[in-house]
């Protein structure tokens, strides 16, 4: 290539970049196309909100059972009265079960002897919603992993993908199982698995979910991890905190103060 | 003082630039999305969602879109005349389950087993 061609393709395309430039500073909306925001207006955006809970361990009252019976009053969740069966939202749970691989076997047992309530943890990357081939399971705006109960097939691979044991199935008509049935919410039917919700049915209505109400001690907190000023993020500072199991990358929405 | 070649097109490459960022104008202008927020959707039992005889005929049809969306789109439901409503059964037994039968009078009669009261309690269920 001889110099002269060289310099010409130089300028040329030098030319018609600075064409284009000046081409677009007349024609104020030449590459913007103007968009309607207003059809979002009422759209939550993904990754706004995500919600969590702290659990205190220090609180927790040992043979206390208030939380767990406020769930299974709250969600009509069933009680097969056989373990092989048993299906629960949120149970108490030993220390080996909640935290098999925490590395901190020998710290005492004033800490370990407890058990702890132990529920879905809301995963910022929930292996059941990817596991789900109908999309049943799946994260919601709000950071809840929520559970369409009218698309679940039964298949239970969410059950065989959660590496926390939080997901149950119904191996029987459930509605018989219940002890008190609540009329302000649905039950589930024989073949479809289930799971907490989180709430997501009180926290429409501006609520705390029912465990934490439910907890005189204050044992539970609820509250948005993505908001810096929230009662959970300031403890979640202040405090050495845990998450089950941490080293799969769920990265569950529930810590523990143990 | 002399202007040089250089400087001039130094001067026009500024006007150049200067002119180029004004495309970028409606941008800066443009207005900003507000930040969203969770709202809270009371529910409004105090009419129906639609006139009765399009109930009668169609609720079928708007209770299988609302199961269908209902659990991913937190958005509720606009009427035609405006009014919000959340995309929940409850919505509905909010004022119809008043009548213990109004659900099973008509589906006895047309024989139709909708799968709704499989896990949804229906009035009869109710305490």
């Amino acid at each position: 290539m001889n110099e002269e061609r060289r310099e010409f393709i130089k300028k040329t395309s030098f030319g018609f970049l600075a064409g284009i430039g000046v081409t677009s500073g007349f024609f104020l909306n030449f590459l913007m196309e103007k968009t309607d925001t207003s059809i979002w207006a009422d759209k939550s955006i993904a990754g706004t909100i995500r919600w969590g809970m702290l659990i205190d361990m220090r609180k927790c009252i040992e043979g206390c059972q208030k939380c767990v019976d406020a769930c299974r009053l709250a969600h009509n969740v069933p009680d097969f009265g056989h373990s092989r069966y048993q299906l629960e939202w949120l149970q108490k749970s030993p220390y080996h079960e909640v935290f098999p691989t925490s590395g901190e076997d020998f710290i005492g047992k004033e800490r370990t002897g407890k058990l702890f309530p132990s529920l879905c943890n809301h995963c910022a990357e929930p292996p059941c919603a990817s596991a789900c081939p109908t999309q049943a399971t799946f994260k919601r705006f709000d950071g809840i992993v929520a559970l369409d109960y009218h698309r679940c097939t039964g298949c239970r691979s969410c059950m065989a993908s959660c590496p926390y044991g939080a997901i149950g199935f119904n191996w029987s008509e459930p509605r018989p199982a219940i002890k008190a049935l609540n009329a302000s919410y649905p039950t589930r039917e024989k073949g479809v698995v289930e799971k907490c919700n989180f709430c997501s049915e009180r926290l429409l209505k501006g609520k705390l979910p029912a465990c934490v109400e439910a907890c005189a001690e204050k044992t539970l907190t609820f509250g948005d991890l993505n908001d810096p000023k929230s009662e959970i993020r300031l403890l979640l500072e202040k405090n050495q905190t845990m998450q089950r199991k941490p080293e799969l990358g769920t990265l569950p929405s529930v810590f523990y103060i143990i | 003082m002399k202007i040089t070649t250089r400087e001039v097109v130094f001067g026009l490459l500024i006007l150049v630039a200067l002119l180029a960022l004004r495309g970028f104008w409606p941008t800066v202008k443009a207005e900003k999305i507000p930040s969203p927020t969770v709202k809270v959707t009371a529910i409004d039992s105090t009419a129906c969602i639609a006139p009765t005889e399009y109930m009668r005929s169609h609720h079928m049809q708007l209770l299988n879109e609302w199961r269908n969306t209902g659990a991913r789109d937190n958005r509720p439901y606009v009427t035609a005349d405006g009014k919000k409503f959340q995309k929940s059964l409850d919505t509905c037994l909010g004022c119809h389950s008043n009548n213990t039968y109004f659900c099973i009078s008509c589906h006895q009669y047309a024989n139709a087993k909708p799968n709704c009261w499989n896990c949804h309690l229906s009035p009869l269920d109710k305490p």
